[in-house]
């Protein structure tokens, strides 16, 4: 996947997330895994399929995204791109992080109602439609019909001195 | 980089707190927690050593609340500031929007703060930022010491991009929301560049070294240097002397924390050891010993004497730190959200590597070695939050469910 898409700043408008979780979807119903978080490379969520009622998704997010890039550094120093495909293994659950399009990570938590192998095979397939996805949302510049309020920076500061004071 | 969500109607910003070792990085963050409103935080994860010295980053979750309808939110992140963390600084600094420079006020600390701040133009040059674009707020930290130096000559030191300061006492409280505050400003005014109504979204940002004038997505188109702006904090002779600053009381004081809880991983351990370790090779570059985590075992007079012995307000402000460490350390075992609490519970595994061994070693560890230990610390960290959610579930099943 090209420099531009890697640094370029993705905005994820509703029908690029629609199109994302059928994907995620999917992927579940094939592997038989618990939940999918969609998470950007510099720690926001963008997106959930599944069981992830109990899961702080902020923090998993920022932890998740932090994983990958200390790990992408080791790979940089043993002589390889990157590592794309994560593993951790628990007593009960385990969780699979897929890089996706050089700009996401794909977070599949998974217990043993079903295998590594299984995840790993659809991850890969489901890898394949996300990196179209995000070609797609990268080559589109602008959504007419979708943007941020006029005010939003008048109205941003006044939430700040609700926050931290006036 | 920001990330604007339309379906999940989220805007998302990342904003860290960079500087050298011990200026008040970590402290920042532990007040922003402490203050802000129940409802507004989340939890301040810190991935750290045993000696209570940040080992990758501390990070919590702030919303501002729903603003033209999109769920604004700040990641706040602190940096490692040790200087052979420079590779984990790094990777924490990516897709920054905004930076908070905290620097130590401390005459015998100018000197590391320059090398923080040359190491933060660097590491940011090295993504294609660049410090005249980048919102960024100084924070001149411990303005309550004796040997702090005037703002003027941190000033004319450091502050060669004319970003606004706010002076602070971090430990206290004083100064630390005028600051986020100020930065999260600046980053909104930044935002609101780029993404109202009619923008096109940016371009990618400018590769390292790039010469062209391609509008960054980060860049503040002005004319003039911004206005510089002085928060100050009264002088800290007095005891007791409260802050004048701009942005009035803090919100939340008093109120007891809600949703938000913080979950501090112990990523190493020295074994065998109850106080955390004081690296003999901190002693051998010649820095001064640690100020601002004293530990619990340390007697009452140690934090002072360690600051030169001195009197009035720099011993109030080692009492207040001293007090943050005992209950950071009272709270330590219960903090990491295992259920039923208490020290009885599994703990994650830990690297037995720490300070003590790396510095008998007489150097900085490898950076295979701190990137293996990151590694580790996030699993643990993850699978306790794992665990801790698998339970809730158990027991809501244990207790007929819904």
């Amino acid at each position: 996947m090209d420099e531009n898409l890697r640094e370029s700043r993705l905005i994820f408008y509703r029908e690029d997330v629609e199109r994302i979780n059928r994907v995620l979807e999917e992927f579940l119903k094939l592997s038989g895994a618990k939940c999918n978080i969609l998470i950007d490379k510099e720690g926001h969520p963008v997106t959930q399929v599944g069981t992830t009622e109990n899961i702080n998704l902020d923090t998993i997010s920022a932890l998740v995204a932090a994983s990958f890039a200390a790990t992408r550094e080791m790979a940089r120093l043993l002589g390889e791109d990157e590592f794309t495909i994560l593993s951790h293994q628990g007593k009960k659950d385990h969780i699979q992080l897929t890089l996706i399009a050089d700009r996401c990570i794909m977070a599949t938590l998974f217990d043993d109602k079903t295998t590594i192998g299984m995840v790993r095979l659809y991850a890969h397939e489901a890898s394949k439609k996300l990196n179209g996805v995000f070609r797609d949302i990268e080559e589109r510049k602008e959504h007419p019909d979708e943007s941020i309020a006029e005010d939003f920076g008048a109205a941003a500061k006044g939430a700040l001195d609700d926050v931290f004071g006036g | 980089m920001v990330q604007i969500n339309f379906a999940r109607k989220e805007v998302n910003c990342k904003i860290v707190y960079y500087g050298p070792g011990l200026s008040g990085k970590t402290t920042n963050l532990e007040i922003v927690h402490e203050k802000a409103p129940p409802d507004r935080k989340g939890d301040l994860t810190s991935i750290a050593t045993e000696g209570d010295r940040t080992l990758f980053f501390d990070f919590m979750p702030l919303e501002l609340g729903k603003v033209g309808g999109m769920n604004t939110k700040f990641q706040l992140y602190t940096v490692p500031g040790q200087v052979y963390y420079n590779a984990t600084r790094k990777l924490v600094l990516q897709g920054a929007d905004g930076v908070v420079f905290v620097a130590d006020s401390q005459r015998e600390k100018l000197e590391e703060n320059l090398e923080s701040f040359k190491n933060l133009e660097d590491n940011l040059r090295e993504q294609g930022l660049d410090l005249k674009k980048l919102p960024m707020v100084m924070q001149y930290n411990k303005r309550d010491l004796p040997s702090a130096l005037p703002v003027a000559d941190l000033d004319k030191a450091m502050n060669k991009y004319a970003a606004p300061t706010i002076e602070a006492v971090a430990v206290t409280g004083e100064g630390v929301f005028p600051t986020l505050k100020k930065l999260a400003s600046m980053v909104l005014d930044n935002l609101n560049k780029q993404y109202g109504v009619g923008a096109k979204p940016a371009g990618p940002p400018p590769k390292a070294g790039a010469k062209d004038g391609k509008a960054d997505s980060g860049e503040i188109p002005k004319e003039a240097p911004p206005e510089r702006e002085r928060v100050g904090v009264a002088a800290g002779a007095g005891a007791g002397a409260r802050a004048q600053t701009a942005g009035g009381g803090v919100p939340g004081e008093g109120s007891t924390p809600g949703r938000g809880k913080i979950q501090r991983e112990s990523a190493l351990s020295s074994a065998g050891t109850d106080a955390p370790a004081r690296p003999a090779g901190r002693e051998a570059t010649g820095r001064e010993a640690p100020l601002r985590r004293p530990e619990p075992a340390a007697g009452g007079g140690a934090p002072a004497a360690a600051r030169g012995g001195g009197r009035g307000a720099a011993e109030k402000s080692s009492e207040i730190a001293r007090e943050r460490g005992e209950e950071r350390e009272r709270r330590g075992p219960a903090s990491v959200g295992r259920p039923g609490g208490g020290g009885g519970s599994k703990q994650p595994q830990v690297i037995v590597a720490g300070d003590k061994k790396k510095e008998a070693a007489g150097g900085g560890p490898s950076a295979m070695v701190i990137l293996l230990g990151i590694v580790l610390a996030i699993v643990a960290v993850l699978g306790v939050l794992w665990y801790t959610g698998i339970l809730d579930e158990i027991l809501g099943t244990a207790t007929g469910g819904r």
